[in-house]
């Protein structure tokens, strides 16, 4: 069990590695000079000069990388250079937790619908019940979220007026509104994703019911309900965690998409708009948060995981 | 609701005075067509011990299932009368037919290991009877665990409440079982081969215990078994089953010592030359549910057979103090 951890932990860190230099070579790899940038068109040589030696621009790239990876771990991420903002600030502070909310209200709608779904799929195998849950699932799955969002955004927003289309309030500031405001995006997310919890339920239930403790679960009188949403759901979480974790990368992907088609300012919107922009700090800042983000979320749900399973767990 | 409160309380049983626990009269189960138990009659008094005995798919764990009602009507087809303690329970309404599992009519798997869910402690799972059929508190419904792992003789009781399933030995997992199933005393218990996932060294263990449990609580049992010999061993009575039929009932000595019907003298035979329950002494193997010989069932395996066991079905007979179903018994 701590081996397993320690491995998981190594492995984590190799990733998070291989995220940095990926990030810093971006900046390296891109077009144009920081320097000429900064200066604007008009510069002496002594001011580029110094000002490539007061950037360290003029040091080896291994040492340039160390520098900056420090700056990067103290949380020193620079200043937008259109903006002014300090870019920790930015990214971790603003748009992190729009992210991340957003992240969080779609996979409760998914498991809302997703998992009762998958149950009744799985309860009524090749009734009508099964073939509609089949087919929206499979359905939500192939439709591309962003077309999914200007359908909603076209048909509640504008339309019937009943949602706003644009904009993000914290539900921790004004819990209604920002509900309000979640819920389109939210749903454009979500869908994605319940057609992958329906499926993953209803196979995993089926398999689980097919086991001789859920007849020994009934020999002992426990009730239909209860066999199938006690007995049978508790061993169905394990897989359905499984691949909830497994699709985070088409979550965040899914959040980028989401956020730039409903104007909310999270993570997605920043690096969009630091592309449009051509300010290469703030991507850079932006791709190393989603690293973070999603190997800290993969270790979660790993230890999810193994604290769900008992057979994970501890060993006598 | 009347009848509900009747099943839960020890109300005397209602019929008459010899009355036995179960009585199965002519009842048959057909899955698609396919008759999986044909006109099986029984009888088994309060206290009494049954042994099934018959090779693999005679439907002895179709029997089981159906005792304790978790293959019912409309799932397979039914006809015949399952009465026990004087009720109908082919009638019985589901949620009627719920307060007699785990409570009345208990079972014990013959994988303890897939029979226990890997995700509760044994505790939880020892509990639930207790809380669902008696109301036990919870701390109740721990107290009560600890006794009955005491009772099957799973040392540090207390300390193993809280274990996982998959922390315990098979031997253990089926003890565990054992006490799941005892929980509420019932009073009859079925055990479809308890012993037969379990390693050689400690069956004759467990198959103690249940009996000894079963004695302690004068509960009636059913055991489903492959050994003929073992069977006469452990239980009052045995009942042989080919194809779906019961080909021969009666006391355990008699039935070992002087089998009737061919199939029991093959079973028989088998037993005494290998010293353990083979069946290649019996040429051939039960035929496919589809493809059932109008006749006697076991008649192309059948030593003895002659024209008429493949046209017409023997009447079960009374004889020597059994119930035997052959046109030629000698
Ligand atoms: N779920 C099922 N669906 C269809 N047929 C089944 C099912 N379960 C059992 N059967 C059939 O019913 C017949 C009796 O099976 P059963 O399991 O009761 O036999 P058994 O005597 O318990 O055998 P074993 O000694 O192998 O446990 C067999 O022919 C089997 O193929
Ligand atoms: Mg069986």
């Amino acid at each position: 069990m701590w081996q397993a951890t320690f491995t998981k932990l190594g492995q984590t860190l190799l990733v998070l590695l291989l995220v940095s230099v990926a990030s810093f070579s971006f900046l390296k790899l891109a077009p144009g000079d920081p320097v000429t940038i900064m200066l604007g068109s008009d510069y002496s040589k002594a001011s580029y000069d110094q000002l490539t030696q007061e950037l360290g621009l003029d040091q080896p790239v291994i040492v340039q990388y160390g520098h900056w990876l420090a700056n990067f771990v103290r949380g020193d991420w620079g200043t937008s250079y259109i903006t002014n903002q300090n870019i920790f600030e930015l990214a971790v502070f603003q748009a992190l937790p729009v992210t991340l909310t957003l992240a969080a209200f779609s996979l409760l709608i998914a498991l809302v619908i997703g998992i009762p779904t998958g149950v009744m799929a799985a309860l009524y195998r090749n009734s009508w019940v099964d073939v509609l849950a089949t087919t929206l699932a499979i359905g939500g799955n192939a439709f591309p979220s962003f077309y999914l969002g200007i359908i909603l955004i076209w048909v509640f927003g504008v339309g019937l007026g009943w949602f706003p289309t644009l904009g993000f309030v914290a539900p921790w500031d004004d819990f209604w509104q920002g509900m309000w405001h979640l819920a389109l995006p939210a749903i454009t997310l979500g869908a994605w994703y319940v057609g992958l919890i329906a499926r993953i339920t209803r196979s995993s239930l089926l398999e689980v019911m097919g086991q001789p403790y859920i007849l020994a679960a009934k020999a002992r009188g426990e009730p239909g309900w209860r066999v199938v949403w006690v007995h049978g759901m508790r061993n169905v979480l394990m897989p359905l965690i499984t691949v909830i974790g497994l699709q985070l990368g088409g979550m965040l992907r899914g959040a980028v998409m989401t956020e730039v088609v409903f104007s909310l300012p999270g993570l997605g919107m920043m690096i969009t708009s630091a592309v449009l922009n051509r300010e290469y700090i703030v991507i850079q800042a932006g791709i190393m948060l989603t690293g973070v983000l999603f190997v800290v979320l993969n270790l979660m749900v790993d230890q999810t995981y193994q604290f769900l399973d008992p057979r994970l767990r501890r060993r006598k | 609701m009347n009848q509900v409160s009747v099943l839960a309380q020890n109300i005397p049983v209602e019929s008459h005075a010899e009355a036995s626990l179960l009585e199965v009269r002519d009842f048959s189960l057909r899955r698609k067509k396919a008759t999986v138990l044909d006109r099986i009659t029984l009888s088994l008094s309060p206290g009494e011990t049954l042994g099934l005995i018959g090779e693999s798919g005679a439907g002895k764990s179709t029997l089981a299932m159906a005792l304790i009602g978790l293959l019912r009507a409309p799932e397979v087809e039914i006809e015949g009368s399952l009465r026990f303690r004087g009720t109908e329970l082919t009638a019985l309404k589901e949620a009627d037919f719920r307060r007699l599992r785990g409570n009345k009519i208990g079972l014990i798997f013959q994988d303890a290991t897939a029979a226990l869910n890997p995700c509760f402690t044994v505790g939880k799972q020892i509990a639930e009877p207790l809380r669902r059929h008696l109301g036990l508190s919870a701390s109740a419904c721990r107290a009560r665990a600890v006794e009955l792992m005491q009772s099957v003789g799973i040392p540090e009781p207390r300390l193993r409440l809280d274990a996982y399933p998959h922390e315990l030995s098979g031997g253990m997992q089926q003890r565990i079982m054992i006490a799941i199933a005892l929980a509420c005393n019932p009073e009859l218990l079925l055990a479809d081969e308890p012993t037969s996932a379990l390693d050689v060294t400690i069956q004759a263990q467990i198959m103690e215990l249940i009996l000894d449990r079963v004695r302690a609580l004068n509960s009636s049992a059913i055991f489903v078994l492959h050994d003929l010999a073992l069977g006469a061993q452990v239980c009052d009575r045995i009942a042989v089953m080919y194809a779906g039929q019961i080909v021969e009932e009666g006391p355990s000595e008699r039935v070992l010592n002087a089998p009737l019907h061919p199939y029991t003298q093959g079973l028989k035979s088998c037993v005494v030359e290998l010293g353990m329950p083979t069946l290649t002494p019996i040429p051939g193997q039960i035929p496919p549910l589809d493809a059932m010989p109008n006749g006697c069932r076991f008649a192309p395996r059948c030593p003895k057979a002659q024209a008429i066991c493949g046209e017409q079905r023997p009447e079960t007979q009374t004889r020597d103090g059994r119930q035997v179903a052959c046109w030629f018994i000698d």
